[in-house]
């Protein structure tokens, strides 16, 4: 035989040369959209989670970047728990700048209209604050009528629910006052407190008339500073600083509320990107998923152009330009739906952010979506989209023929750039290497025990599913094994949906069960406060006289650490070496007196001493956690100054408090026999049954004692579940986005092995089953799949649970078994309605049109 | 003068590699085809026809032996340009049609000149397919014709790049009696005209003995080679 030495030259074009190949694209594409149905789904819902959360980020972050003065109301605000001493004033007097001030402290309040009472925040102004911004009410002129004297305003919802308007009277500790009008805005927003206490407004002028100013009160003053500019601002702080040091003043500029807002937010932000870099992931396995299947489907075809002569690169060009295109058009419609989604968010948490942060649409973000999901589409598609390349001609003979495994440049590039990718945008949308970091390992040990945890189960069920169960049965489970259907792939995806709003529902129970002390027996429920020891045992005649139960009288002394350890507190406070914070040092403590432990109290180190009148010195316990601030230890010595009396103090023991448990509890505790001749308050707690006796018992109490104020830990305890149930409705609707993307890969699953289940249900509906039989075959399939992926995420999910309370929270952990057992039922019957869908798509499949094909 | 071969087989082997046994479907096979020469290849189910097929035509390697199509030696070339090659001078004829379901009797028939990078294309195309008696089919798809007149799509389409040779694996084991006729004769009739070469691997001897030579395979060996002195 002649050996041939002819070579051949073929050229080469590249994909943007080669007109055939996106002629191709197009042609193919037209009857391909609906496949791609799910590539789309899973990339939308990925991108609209991200483009949602950053967008809404964006809008909050330049709304506080924008009106920052106005969150604040002034250039420089200083702040203190006790009057401005006049050395302050004689500093400010000599500048030109205009001063407006504030006196805040809670008491309650008695709408005369119906007798009902109300702890509120009140607020006493003085001068024209706010100086940036407006404080709006309704009707306008209601803010002159409050700064003339003799009338209040009130935020809108005390208003509303108390079905109080214009010309009501309320009273507030000693006076009667008309109401003026309602505030509709106030700079910087009421915030998370406005939910617990409700704001009233009035002029510092009849401050004093009130009689709540009295010993002990918890008050705070105000000094709102408008400058010239921020130069003036940081001037006058410098020299303002020496005499606030000195009386323990704080400062607040413009850039520190603004960072404050900003870091706040930040932490908040940072939780919910975590949710939507979960949702973007969970896409990331949709498209990956939606592709495979989508190159499996095109098998045949690319062997047919394979045969006519087309090139490796030229068949998966036609693919990539479609996945391509087709990813650029999701990530526009993800970034729609994520601009609306964005738009809802402040709808459910408009109370509780500082700034209007609705309508602003950031392009940032949109790009940022754009960009993304083009990248996403492109990564994930590459692996499955690689194999089409290596699709060998000979398939248009043998069917049978598989995808060639062969070494790819491109597919070992594909593998690093998936395996980076994820940690690179958690680094981006985190800022922080190391959360990401930590992030992505959780993610990854979470995949691979719920990885491991579907592998056991499954094996579980495939050894001890009972072999004389009914056929159908039989039947459904084994399905669950078909080659090609991805049932452990499955099992993580649901699974990870289920382990993520289980995980949410457990630390949200646990952090309720820290505030759900109303119900249990014996605890108290009402904490009255501010009672002044001549008003004590007239208080608890009144409580008695309403059969309200005596269940605690603790008495309260105000005091400051005057040296530690020997050192001067003024010492500490220049020491900057010393790593004790100055918060700590410079506080004002409540303190009280016994020489027991109280139920939410355990002695952890060191034991109570009781007062000796020898030594003089009083050994006082100290709570765990404080300890470690203020750097004590048993044996180590304090100074306090209670009133301007030094006393001295030993650290005697360690007390591990349950703070929400049975209050008021406290961080120091002394000795009974040093501190009953202090001046000093009384705190007395009870336990309310019947609403309406306490009703009445409320306003007698603020008749006769108004500037006793009492607090519902029922009212608290209903508000912080509204709270949650709006935090958690966010929350939830992000980790839908898990769940959606979950189903759309169980979809992807579903239709990946319709062949095989066509040509099983054919088989069987020609051998005689009827249709009923063949759903429940189905829906025991995905009965069990639900069951299994569900049960692992929920179990998984009390692990985390638990490790988040303990460990990162640090509260006890609970769980609503109940609550938990709906989250899993749902996701049992979600996945059995995908399911049972697509079947409804293989029985109309007439038997004859498969067998055919199938001949 | 010398006898110009367009296909040229020595000693082809194929083994597949299995658990225990490596399984040999091709034994030892060697032949060849002259150019305008019309061959089929006949034998039993699982006698290797099939395989010998798709190597001939470049669509996989053999495991020993050499193969030289149009005088390119293919065990060397890469697939690219094996597939370059079939799409400058190889038509398939296949027993399933495959037709590409997304495109349209059309642009089916256009697809090797396209691929080629050949402009006008179309009024060949038009022509092929009035030829093979679909003129009212050109926008219908795969699905919306019968199967017959998908076999003639994939007629047109083979002839399309005006083949050297032409590859036909059962053209007509998917039709109907009549279909069938209609096929062999399209298929032999165009190929007379083009001056194509043939290479057909059927079960149908009656369609075998319109071709010159008949390649008998049995267990993967060329059994027996009969000359058809009527054709």
């Amino acid at each position: 035989m002649i050996d041939y030495k002819i070579k051949l030259t073929r050229p080469v074009k590249n994909i943007l040369n080669d007109a055939w190949v996106w002629k191709m694209a197009w042609r193919d594409a037209r009857h391909n959209f609906s496949r791609l149905f799910l590539f789309l789904a899973a990339l939308v819902t990925g991108i609209a989670a991200v483009v949602a959360l950053d967008s809404f980020n964006q809008s909050v972050q330049d709304d506080i970047e924008n009106n920052a003065k106005e969150l604040l109301g002034a250039d420089l605000v200083l702040n203190s728990n006790k009057s401005f001493d006049s050395e302050i004033f004689s500093v400010i007097d000599t500048t030109q700048v205009a001063v407006a001030g504030e006196v805040e402290l809670t008491s309650m309040v008695l709408f005369k209209n119906s007798g009902q009472t109300r702890l509120i925040r009140l607020l006493a102004l003085q001068g024209d604050f706010p100086f940036y911004g407006e404080l709006k009410t309704l009707p306008e002129d209601a803010y002159q009528k409050v700064k003339q004297g003799n009338f209040v305003i009130l935020d809108e919802t005390l208003a509303t629910q108390y079905e109080v308007s214009s010309g009501d009277s309320v009273k507030i500790g000693n006076i009667y006052l008309p109401v003026a009008g309602v505030v509709t805005k106030i700079p910087g927003g009421g915030g998370l407190s406005a939910t617990f206490a409700p704001t009233v407004y009035m002029s510092v002028a009849n401050i004093q008339a009130t009689g709540l100013i009295q010993f002990g009160s918890r008050v705070n003053y105000s000094i709102y500073i408008k400058t010239k500019d921020e130069k003036e601002a940081i001037t006058l702080q410098k020299n303002l600083e020496s005499i606030a040091k000195r009386y323990s003043y704080g400062f607040e500029t413009v850039q520190g509320r603004k960072d404050g807002l900003g870091a706040g937010f930040e932490s908040v932000y940072r939780f919910f990107s975590l949710l939507a870099i979960v949702a973007l992931l969970l896409g990331c396995i949709g498209v990956a998923s939606a592709v495979h299947i989508y190159a499996k489907e095109k098998r045949e075809e690319v062997a047919i152009l394979r045969c006519l002569g087309s090139t490796g690169w030229q068949a998966f060009s036609i693919y990539f330009i479609q996945i391509a295109l087709l990813g650029i058009i999701g990530s526009m419609i993800g970034a729609t739906v994520g601009v609306l989604i964005q738009q809802s968010i402040p709808y459910f948490l408009s109370e509780y952010l500082p700034v209007d942060a609705a309508w602003t649409v950031s392009w940032s973000s949109i790009w940022l979506g754009i960009v993304l999901g083009f990248v996403v589409s492109v990564l994930f598609s590459l692996l499955p989209l690689v194999n089409i390349r290596f699709v060998p001609p000979l398939a248009v003979l043998r069917t049978n023929q598989d995808f060639i495994n062969r070494f790819s440049k491109l597919r070992l590039t594909a593998w690093m750039l998936i395996v980076l990718f994820p940690l690179l945008f958690t680094w981006w949308q985190t800022k922080n290497i190391w959360i990401a970091f930590a992030f992505i390992s959780a993610l990854l040990v979470v995949f691979l025990l719920l990885s491991g945890l579907a592998w056991i189960l499954l094996k579980l069920l495939k050894k001890f599913f009972p072999s004389r169960a009914s056929f159908a049965f039989r039947l459904g489970v084994s399905s669950l094994f078909r080659p090609n259907n991805q049932t452990q792939l499955l099992l993580v995806s649901i699974g990870m949906g289920a382990f993520l709003i289980a995980t949410l529902n457990v630390v949200e129970e646990s952090m309720l069960a820290q505030v759900e002390f109303a119900g249990n027996e014996n605890q108290a429920n009402t904490i009255l406060f501010d009672i002044q020891p001549e008003q004590k045992e007239g208080v608890i005649q009144l409580m008695k006289d309403h059969q309200l139960p005596v269940l605690q009288v603790v008495p309260i002394v105000t005091c400051r650490i005057q040296s530690l350890k020997n050192i001067d507190a003024e010492k500490l406070l220049a020491d900057t070496t010393d790593s004790i914070p100055s918060w700590a040092i410079n506080r004002e403590y409540r303190v009280t007196y016994r020489d027991t432990l109280t139920k939410a109290e355990k002695m952890v180190k060191g034991k109570i001493q009781f007062f000796n009148d020898t030594t003089q010195i009083a050994h006082v316990t100290i709570s765990e956690g404080m300890h470690e601030n203020l750097k004590l230890d048993i044996g180590d010595s304090l100074v306090f100054n209670v009133q301007g009396v030094p006393i001295q103090t030993i650290i005697s023991g360690i007390r591990k408090v349950e703070w929400s448990n049975d209050p008021p509890n406290f961080i120091f505790v002394f000795p009974a026999g040093v501190l009953e001749q202090a001046p000093q308050i009384f705190v007395n707690t009870t336990k309310v049954i019947d609403d309406a006796k306490a009703n009445v018992f409320q306003r007698e109490l603020v008749t006769s004692y108004p500037n006793v104020s009492l607090v519902d830990l029922r009212l608290i305890l209903g508000t912080i579940r509204q709270l949650f149930d709006k935090l958690g409705l966010v929350v939830r609707f992000l980790a839908l986005f898990s769940i959606i993307t979950g189903l759309i890969v169980l979809a992807g699953a579903v239709i990946n092995s319709k062949y095989a289940r066509l040509k099983e249900n054919v088989l069987l509906r020609t051998l005689g089953a009827r249709a009923a039989f063949i759903n429940k075959i189905t829906l025991v399939e995905y009965f069990y799949l639900g069951c299994l992926a569900a049960s692992t995420g929920v179990c998984l999910s009390l692990l985390s649970g638990y490790l988040l309370t303990q460990f990162f929270f640090k509260i006890s952990f609970a769980f609503n078994g109940m609550e938990l057992g709906i989250i899993l039922m749902i996701i049992v019957f979600l996945t059995m309605l995908i399911g049972w869908i697509n079947l409804r798509n293989l029985l109309s499949t007439p038997p004859l049109q498969v067998l055919r094909k199938e001949n | 003068m010398t006898t110009e071969y367009v296909l040229e087989a020595n000693h082809l082997t194929k083994t597949y590699a299995s658990a225990e046994t490596p399984l040999t479907v091709l034994d030892d096979v060697s032949f060849k085809v002259e150019k305008g020469e019309m061959i089929s290849i006949i034998g039993p189910s699982g006698s290797g026809k099939t395989t010998l097929l798709g190597i001939c035509a470049g669509l996989d390697v053999p495991t020993e032996g050499t193969l030289s199509l149009l005088n390119f030696k293919l065990n060397n070339m890469s697939e690219d340009d094996r597939a370059y090659l079939r799409n400058q001078s190889v038509g398939f004829v296949f027993q399933n049609f495959q037709l590409l379901p997304t495109l349209t009797a059309l642009e089916n028939v256009m697809v090797p000149m396209e691929l080629r990078g050949a402009k006008n294309v179309k009024a060949k195309a038009i022509e092929l397919l009035e030829r093979v008696g679909l003129q009212n089919r050109l926008n219908h798809y795969p699905t919306q014709l019968s199967g017959g007149e998908q076999q003639r799509v994939a007629m047109a389409r083979a002839f399309m790049n005006t083949p050297t040779i032409l590859f036909a694996d059962e053209p007509t084991g998917n039709l109907d009696e009549e279909n069938a006729s209609h096929i062999t004769n399209l298929l032999f009739d165009i190929n007379k005209e083009e001056k194509t070469t043939l290479v057909l691997v059927t079960h149908n001897l009656e369609l075998a003995n319109k071709t010159q030579r008949i390649l008998k395979m049995k267990g993967g060996k060329l059994s027996e080679e009969i000359r058809n002195q009527s054709n």
